[in-house]
């Protein structure tokens, strides 16, 4: 069965990978300067030398360094990522508390990008050379150059300072709503101008990538006879040349799924979204060690996840792939 | 009464009204609202709940509507009653009696009785609370009855009678806690304690609920029937979180500085600066007095002349801040201002480092020096800046050193910086908060917040030993103030600016700040008007 | 000079070589033109745009003008080093993969897989928290995260490249296997590599950007991420800490990507207009 092959393919990926990152993140880490005892005990304990030793102690810094690897790679395969140093919880409590958050903010960033990208971009290919056409090239190449923060800023100067169209911060309502629907409408009201931030560099991309890839299908000989048969445009548009461009689009889609995570540390922190990119920003300059090196793992694994899942959709679009690595 | 027989009809009269005014006021000014919920931020969310075994800000301000201690202070720093109603210290200040309030219960119906102060002092505090715990061990504590309490010393120790507020000497309930595993207790998560809320719910990444405590010790208190910490990462959703009225409280580093005035001007929303009183905290730059070219006093009197700290105040931190004159704040009982001060003169800046040598080069520098800055968000990168700025100007030339909060503890801590800034409280009595930084024997390699510069003055290490065990206020005080005249003469830290935290509340609420320990009291008495 | 022409007719391409020629003359003369210390109080603080300070004053009342102005040196240069590094760190490793081809291969194509893998934002924020913040981080950890798509490119152009006649000549002559990558291989592979070198440029300005924006900048230097960083606190009240510099990093940003472009359909003219996947 080729399907168990390719599960068993991945599932073999995935581990080397997480073996892989969570030993150089262990040692990274570790050669950072800074103790975190001294953190944890703040500003009361840490003028306390017994404090600090028991702190030590109690988080099991005092261990020689390859125990402590020993152990955590131990744990990582038990699915204990540790406690946080800061707040003595589990990591993995804390990580999955903050991910649904950052997984709708990406998820629909991603979705965005995917629909509204191809979408203009077809549309573009259609009209070559049409006001539309340049005017939409133009600002596909603004927003491919602008920085994704400062996207983040301007938005919320003009929908919610100026405008007050939308809420400029958070994931919902400062004190939440009561009632399922009302608080989905809420957190939805909220979602708007963070996604649109994240997705637009993305949006930008597919358009262009879309627009070049089926200008170049178009001129392809076997189109060329499907319109020479007399097809309709829309059908040559949607079955024949969508269909072959769309696979650069989605190897695309794929690769830059994973970095998606990357931008979301960015537009979390500017819209203050509870998610797990600010949790790791949070815990870096604590140099909570823990929660970091869960939240490298789990975006690791979302790039894992995102890449097969590109994979099984780009066989599915195009059996050919199938022989390729 | 005899004035008022004396009085002629018209004076009378006049009483009478007055008289009547009087009552009438009163009346109108009768019981406070009982009820309604306060919502105030909380930021971050802390790791615990129980005072001693954490002492965050963030756990600090929940925590103390829960916990009491014997004794809390008035915005002088004078002792008032709170689980004892009266106390008595002996002449030679050897012998501290305490008599505790009778019809007190913990939150599960317990009664509270001397045994629960004795576990605590005892017990409790040196195990988990690393502040108290040199002060208590001077101490042997003693229960001759259910509701008195001794403590003896071996020698006077003046900043004693100012350690029973609940942050210092949380009271906790002996039967909980005797015996166990104080640290995984499992009522950390939900703690007893006697004050006037009891804890409700943690709903980590949301809120910390209290609820009131219909048994409390105090007739018709707490007012409010409960309060809600919520957190809110962001300190923008927080400032709209206060003018929208869904928070009604927020304190400390909740609002940035920036933003008080424009919220100070709403109508909903009033700002106090009191109630610090007893953290008193001052920020400073601390330079490294074992390296050159800081051992030398001419060079740290140049560095004060350099900085402008109106212009800190005013710019960095947007005029909520006061200059300070020395080691000791200026809300202080011991305080005093008559000490050599430092204005901003950039040219007596310069004669003195061309006094020391240190002539300037063809670029204008003098000297390099680094400068680690607190990492604890822009304001501290501002004064940074700033700092860079303002000593290049005389020809020192600055390299700000980034680090990360443990990174920035581990260098000081380890004596290895040139220069630094940082903050501290310095608590309610300079034995407490103040000396750690100032005497010889405080300098431990590897801990925070001790005598980390180098500074080492025999007079001045006798003078603190000295009143830490003088009984007598008054004698004290002059002891400490020769102590304040000697420092700022060595400047031994450039002091920067006394830290204001501005607390911001709704109009309609009522006593949020009413003594010493102001967001930190334990608001039996706070209410909302109607 | 067909190459010359073919760029000088995409007005996009010229355009962005104007505007980055005036960008990196204004970052070379910055001191002359705005002899102005960024980095020192020059008036009040948050004042708006005027006449004495054009693009207002931040709030230590540090003049943004200058600071935009001056702030372009350090993005342009950390841009230009991280993105050197990177292609050096890249061409070499693509080289040895694509010429070598065999086990030698395989382990340095795992190698770059799975640098590909890591989400390289994250990894360059804990490489630079982990250096502690300065230029040297910065620009080591851009280089760190930037150099396998270039190590790609390579290992393509000399996989191809290996098999042309001439390569196998110097080959069965005796040349060593250094100097016919270096002498013979190398040039013919360059242009796509330097295309897509200018390219990352742009990337590098743009997650230097974020880095400082995110305040892991260098904070005795002023640029422009950091800029913004420093103002979030007050953006709403004084939107010009945000939008000037955010405007100098689009520009500049911008002017690069058409610069780039324009370099590769006029290198690649049959490739004109062809889907160039980004990898």
């Amino acid at each position: 069965m080729p399907q168990l092959g390719f599960v068993l393919q991945w599932v073999v990926k995935a581990m080397a990978v997480i073996l892989a990152i969570t030993i150089l993140n262990f040692f990274l880490i570790r050669l950072a300067p800074g103790d975190p005892a001294v953190v944890m005990a703040g500003e009361a304990g840490a003028a306390d030398r017994h404090f600090l030793e028991q702190v030590r102690r109690d988080f099991g810094l005092d261990k020689p360094l390859v125990v402590q690897l020993g152990t955590y790679v131990k744990n990582v395969l038990t699915l204990d990522l540790g406690q946080s140093y800061r707040t003595g919880r589990p990591v993995t409590e804390m990580l999955f508390e903050r991910l649904p958050a950052t997984l709708l903010l990406t998820g629909t960033a991603y979705l965005f990008a995917l629909i509204m990208g191809p979408l203009l971009g077809a549309v573009a290919a259609m009209r070559p050379r049409s006001l539309f056409d340049n005017i939409l090239m133009v600002v596909a190449l603004v927003f491919y150059a602008t920085p994704i923060f400062w996207v983040g800023l301007l938005l919320i100067l003009i929908f919610s300072v100026q405008l007050g169209w939308l809420p400029p911060f958070g994931m919902h309502n400062l004190i939440p709503v009561q009632g399922a629907v009302a608080y989905a409408l809420d957190v939805l009201k909220h979602l708007i101008l963070p996604a649109i931030t994240l997705g637009l560099f993305y949006v930008a991309v597919y358009v262009r990538l879309t627009r070049a890839s089926m200008l170049e299908t178009a001129s392809l000989d076997y189109v060329k006879t499907a319109r020479a048969k007399g097809l309709p445009e829309w059908r040559v548009a949607t079955a024949h040349i969508l269909r072959t461009a769309l696979i650069p689009i989605i190897t695309f889609a794929g690769l830059q799924a994973g970095h998606l995570v990357g931008g979301a540390i960015v537009v979390e922190t500017v819209f203050a979204w509870p998610g797990i990119g600010r949790l790791a920003f949070d815990a870096l300059f604590q140099r909570d060690y823990n929660l970091l090196l869960g939240v490298f793992l789990i975006s690791a694994l979302m790039v894992v996840f995102f890449n097969m899942l590109t994979d099984l959709v780009l066989r599915i679009a195009d059996p050919r792939i199938a022989g390729r690595s | 009464m005899p004035a008022i027989r004396t009085m002629g009809p018209i004076g009378r009269f006049l009483a009478v009204i007055f008289a009547i005014m009087l009552v009438s006021s009163g009346l109108v000014r009768a019981e406070p609202h009982r009820g309604g919920t306060l919502n105030s931020t909380l930021w971050p969310e802390p790791p615990g709940i129980v005072i001693g075994i954490h002492l965050n800000a963030p756990t600090l301000l929940p925590a103390t509507k829960i916990f009491e201690g014997l004794l809390t202070y008035d915005f002088s720093l004078s002792p008032q009653p709170m689980l004892a109603e009266s106390w008595e210290v002996s002449e030679d200040g050897l012998t501290y009696t305490f008599h505790l309030r009778r019809n007190v219960k913990w939150h599960d119906g317990e009664d509270f009785t001397a045994d629960d102060v004795v576990y605590s002092l005892t017990e409790f505090i040196p195990a988990v609370h690393p502040r108290s715990r040199p002060t208590f061990e001077r101490t042997v504590v003693t229960a001759p009855d259910d509701y008195t309490v001794v403590l003896t010393l071996k020698e006077p120790y003046g900043p004693l009678i100012r350690s029973f507020d609940a942050i210092s000497a949380p009271i906790v309930p002996a039967h909980i806690y005797r015996g166990s595993d104080i640290r995984n207790n499992p009522a950390n998560q939900a703690p007893i304690g006697t004050g006037p809320f009891k804890f409700s719910e943690w709903r980590s990444g949301e809120y910390i609920h209290l609820v009131r405590n219909e048994d409390y010790w105090l007739e018709g208190r707490p007012y409010l029937d409960e309060i809600y910490y919520r957190f809110i990462p962001d300190s923008a959703s927080r400032a709209l979180a206060l003018e929208t009225g869904q928070v009604q409280l927020a304190t400390q580093n909740d609002i940035e500085l920036v933003d008080i005035a424009r919220l100070e001007a709403l109508p909903n929303l009033e700002v106090t600066t009191k109630g610090w009183e007893w953290g008193a905290p001052i920020s400073w730059l601390e330079m490294n007095i074992r390296r050159e070219p800081f051992n030398d006093v001419r060079f740290r009197k140049a560095v004060m002349y350099a900085l402008d700290r109106e212009f800190i105040r005013d710019s960095i931190f947007f005029g909520l801040a006061t200059i300070p004159t020395g080691p000791i704040h200026s809300s202080s009982p011991f305080y005093t201002d008559d000490v050599q001060t430092y204005e901003y003169n950039p040219e007596k800046a310069k004669a003195l480092l061309d006094e020391m040598g240190l002539k300037p080069n063809a670029d204008g520098v003098r000297t390099e020096i680094g400068l680690l800055g607190l990492p604890y968000g822009e304001l501290w990168d501002r004064l940074s800046q700033y700092i860079r700025q303002a000593l290049g100007e005389v020809g020192i030339q600055v390299t700000i050193e980034t680090a990360d909060v443990a990174g920035w503890g581990s260098r000081i801590a380890n004596w290895d910086t040139d220069m630094s800034t940082t903050y501290l409280t310095t608590l309610s009595d300079p034995a407490l908060g103040v000396a750690r930084s100032y005497i010889t024997e405080n300098q431990q390699k590897g801990v925070l917040f001790t005598n980390t510069s180098g500074y080492s003055n025999p007079k001045v290490d006798s003078l603190f030993a000295e009143a830490a065990r003088e009984p007598n206020e008054e004698k004290r005080r002059e002891i400490y103030h020769e102590v304040q005249r000697i420092i700022a003469d060595e400047v031994a830290l450039a002091w920067l600016v006394e830290l204001q935290w501005p607390t911001v509340y709704n109009s309609k609420l009522k006593n949020v700040v009413r003594n010493g320990l102001g967001p930190n009291d334990n608001f039996a008495e706070a209410y909302f008007e109607e | 000079m067909p190459f010359l022409k073919r760029f000088a007719e995409n007005w996009g391409a010229v355009a962005g070589l104007i505007v980055l020629g005036l960008i990196v003359m204004m970052a070379i003369t910055a001191s002359v033109i705005v002899p102005v210390d960024p980095m020192a109080t020059q008036g009040r603080p948050l004042l708006p745009p005027g006449r004495e300070f054009p693009f207002g004053t931040d709030m230590l009342g540090r003049d943004v003008l200058a600071g935009v102005v001056h702030g372009a040196r350090i993005s342009l240069m950390i841009g230009l080093v991280s993105t050197v590094i990177a292609a050096l760190i890249g061409i070499t490793i693509g080289a040895i993969a694509g010429f070598f081809g065999g086990w030698v291969d395989d382990a340095l194509v795992r190698l770059t897989e799975f640098f590909q893998t890591i989400p390289s934002f994250i990894f360059a924020i804990l490489l630079v928290a982990i250096m502690t913040p300065g230029l040297a981080s910065i620009v080591t950890a851009i280089a760190v995260v930037t150099w396998p798509p270039i190590a790609r490119l390579a290992r393509s152009e000399f996989m191809s490249l290996r098999r042309r006649e001439f390569v196998e000549a110097a080959v069965l002559s005796g040349v060593s296997r250094t100097r016919i990558i270096i002498f013979e291989v190398l040039p013919n592979a360059l242009s796509p590599l330097i295309v897509m070198s200018s390219l990352m440029i742009a990337t590098a300005i743009l997650t230097e950007s974020a880095l400082s924006f995110l305040g892991l900048g260098d904070p005795n230097r002023i640029s422009w991420g950091y800029m913004i960083g420093a103002a979030r606190t007050v953006f709403r009240q004084a939107w010009w800490l945000s939008v000037f510099p955010g405007l100098a990093i689009a520009i500049t940003v911008l002017a690069i990507n058409l610069v780039g472009e324009g370099l590769n359909d006029a290198l690649n003219p049959h490739l004109k207009g062809r889907v160039r996947v980004e990898t």
